[in-house]
């Protein structure tokens, strides 16, 4: 018979997009002073969801979707991805989009899209082709040759994805995405974006401030309170999707968009 | 009328001014020779001129290539690293407020009155704007890229050829604009002032036996050069603009080359 120690139990098959966020805290240190930006916070996001995290302002909510980029490692507790921790920046398995800005304003969009892939060294007709793929993903076919300048912010946003999405990662995380447009584009991206996510599949954590978002695009939103920010609520969005206009002055969105508004109302 | 039309009427009208006043006895020719008379005085010291122009732009040449490698390589040190930048940024930006003419006659005493005094003076004098404008550009990059290039995997080395020096190009070059044009002044005025060759020393012998269409000849040369030297540096700046619309680079930009400029959708 073989010692038990030789036999290594067989590994759940890690399921590409899984993000298991196990007590997870974040401490700053700003001139001596401690600061506890991020309390224990745990969650499970299955496969394919799309998960909004709302709070208050200063709640660590960006610090957190930092920490899952691996921007940044968390003081105590652990995330995996895919069964795996995230020790730095892994454009394969992550995908980030910021908010407006983060496009290199010297390359055109095509090269922009295809920055990640330079960056790997992957040949150039290889790259051209995924990019013009993700760019007619994102609906902006024929915009390849525009520098960020010509692009208009919803535009400039649909790049950023495109970007976040060219190395086909399971995951995608957004900071506020669609902060920094005017209300009717954003309307618009967030359809867009919904549109996207049901073609790819994706795992998606977005951060947003306004609520009416997090409940139009979310399968599930976690509410944070404020600093130390900790999980508060998390609740699930039944709402049929696809997502409709109507579906905004309907009772069940009143409804979860009031109860997220109670908890930010207590902590603010 | 457009205004590159315009510009070039007021050149024109200029340049005939200065052949008609003079021609005309409205200006006395020893304050203001014509300008076919300074052409002409040029003209038949052609060799004398060469020979000097050889060596203002020898002494140039040097000093660019000190004022701007050493401007940008320090710069950028002094501009992405804190401790240097508090320690020396303060010390550069007064020094830049002294006339460091006070000092040239130092240097031809510690180098002579040859070349290396000029190269030095003017290599100097060059490369403070160009460094202060480099340590600029690198300080006021946009944290948010830096970070996008991060969470794409970029590593540092990445991060400095892909993000940093592009960012900075359209502010260091600004900032080699003011140094270039130093670095003529600082050449031409310390041949003015100690000196036994190039443009500045002939300008300047030629004033103290009151030959002024000598003197303007020089003059037009240290113009030309000056315009030379201008003209490819926004040949430069008009390829790295292409992405500065909105910012002063890119209104100035559209103002050379409003052809080049799509516009912004």
């Amino acid at each position: 018979m073989q010692p038990l120690a030789n036999i290594t139990p067989l590994k759940p098959a890690a399921r590409a997009g899984a993000i298991q966020i196990n007590g997870v805290g974040q401490v700053f240190r700003t001139s001596g002073a401690e600061v506890v930006a991020l309390a224990d916070v745990s969650m499970d996001i299955k496969p394919g969801r799309f998960v909004v995290l709302v709070g208050p302002s200063g709640c660590g909510k960006s610090t957190l979707l930092m920490m899952l980029a691996g921007l940044r490692q968390p003081t105590s507790g652990s995330i995996l991805i895919n069964g795996a921790p995230i020790a730095e920046p892994d454009p394969n398995r992550v995908g980030v989009v910021f908010q407006e800005a983060s496009l290199f304003p010297w390359l055109t969009a095509e090269e922009n899209v295809e920055f990640p892939l330079a960056l790997r060294g992957v040949v150039k007709a290889e790259r051209r082709g995924k990019a013009e793929e993700m760019l007619k993903l994102v609906g902006l076919e024929g915009f390849g040759k525009r520098h960020p300048h010509e692009l208009s912010g919803g535009m400039k946003q649909r790049v950023s994805i495109a970007r976040g999405l060219v190395q086909d990662p399971p995951v995608l995380l957004m900071d506020e995405p669609f902060a920094a447009l005017d209300e009717q584009t954003r309307m618009t991206m967030g359809d867009e974006l919904l549109r996207i996510w049901a073609a790819t599949g994706k795992t998606v954590v977005f951060v947003t401030h306004s609520l009416t978002e997090a409940v139009y695009l979310a399968d599930e939103v976690a509410v944070m309170s404020a600093r130390p920010g900790r999980i508060v609520d998390h609740l699930q969005v039944q709402l049929a999707r696809p997502r409709t206009y109507e579906m905004l002055s309907g009772d069940a969105f009143g409804t979860l968009r009031e109860r997220i508004w109670r908890h930010i109302r207590k902590s603010a | 009328m457009k205004a590159s039309t315009l510009r070039w009427l007021i050149v024109i009208a200029l340049i005939a001014l200065w052949e008609a006043l003079p021609r005309f006895g409205l200006i006395p020719e020893l304050f203001l020779p014509a300008l076919s008379s300074t052409l002409v005085a040029g003209w038949n010291e052609a060799a004398e001129y060469r020979d000097a122009l050889g060596v203002t732009l020898y002494e140039v040449g040097i000093s660019m290539a000190f004022a701007c490698g050493g401007g940008i390589l320090l710069g950028a040190i002094v501009g992405s690293l804190p401790r240097p930048r508090l320690l020396i940024m303060p010390m550069v930006s007064s020094l830049y407020a002294v006339p460091l003419v006070i000092l040239y006659p130092v240097f031809t005493v510690w180098l002579g009155i040859g070349s290396e005094s000029k190269i030095a003076f003017a290599a100097i004098y060059g490369f403070l704007p160009t460094m202060l404008s480099t340590a600029a550009g690198i300080q006021t990059i946009d944290p948010q890229l830096l970070l996008a290039a991060r969470s794409m995997g970029a590593t540092m080395s990445q991060r400095l050829v892909r993000v940093i020096i592009p960012a900075a190009i359209p502010t260091v070059l600004s900032g080699l604009r003011v140094g270039g044009a130093l670095v003529i002044v600082g050449v031409v005025v310390s041949e003015m002032l100690i000196s036994s060759a190039g443009i500045g020393y002939l300008i300047s012998r030629y004033r103290t036996i009151l030959d002024s269409p000598h003197v303007f000849a020089g003059v037009l040369l240290v113009l030309a050069m000056a315009i030379a030297f201008n003209a490819f540096i926004r040949l430069l700046e008009r390829k790295a603009a292409i992405w500065q619309t909105g910012t002063r680079g890119g209104q100035i930009a559209e103002e050379i080359a409003p052809g080049a400029l799509q516009p912004a959708t």
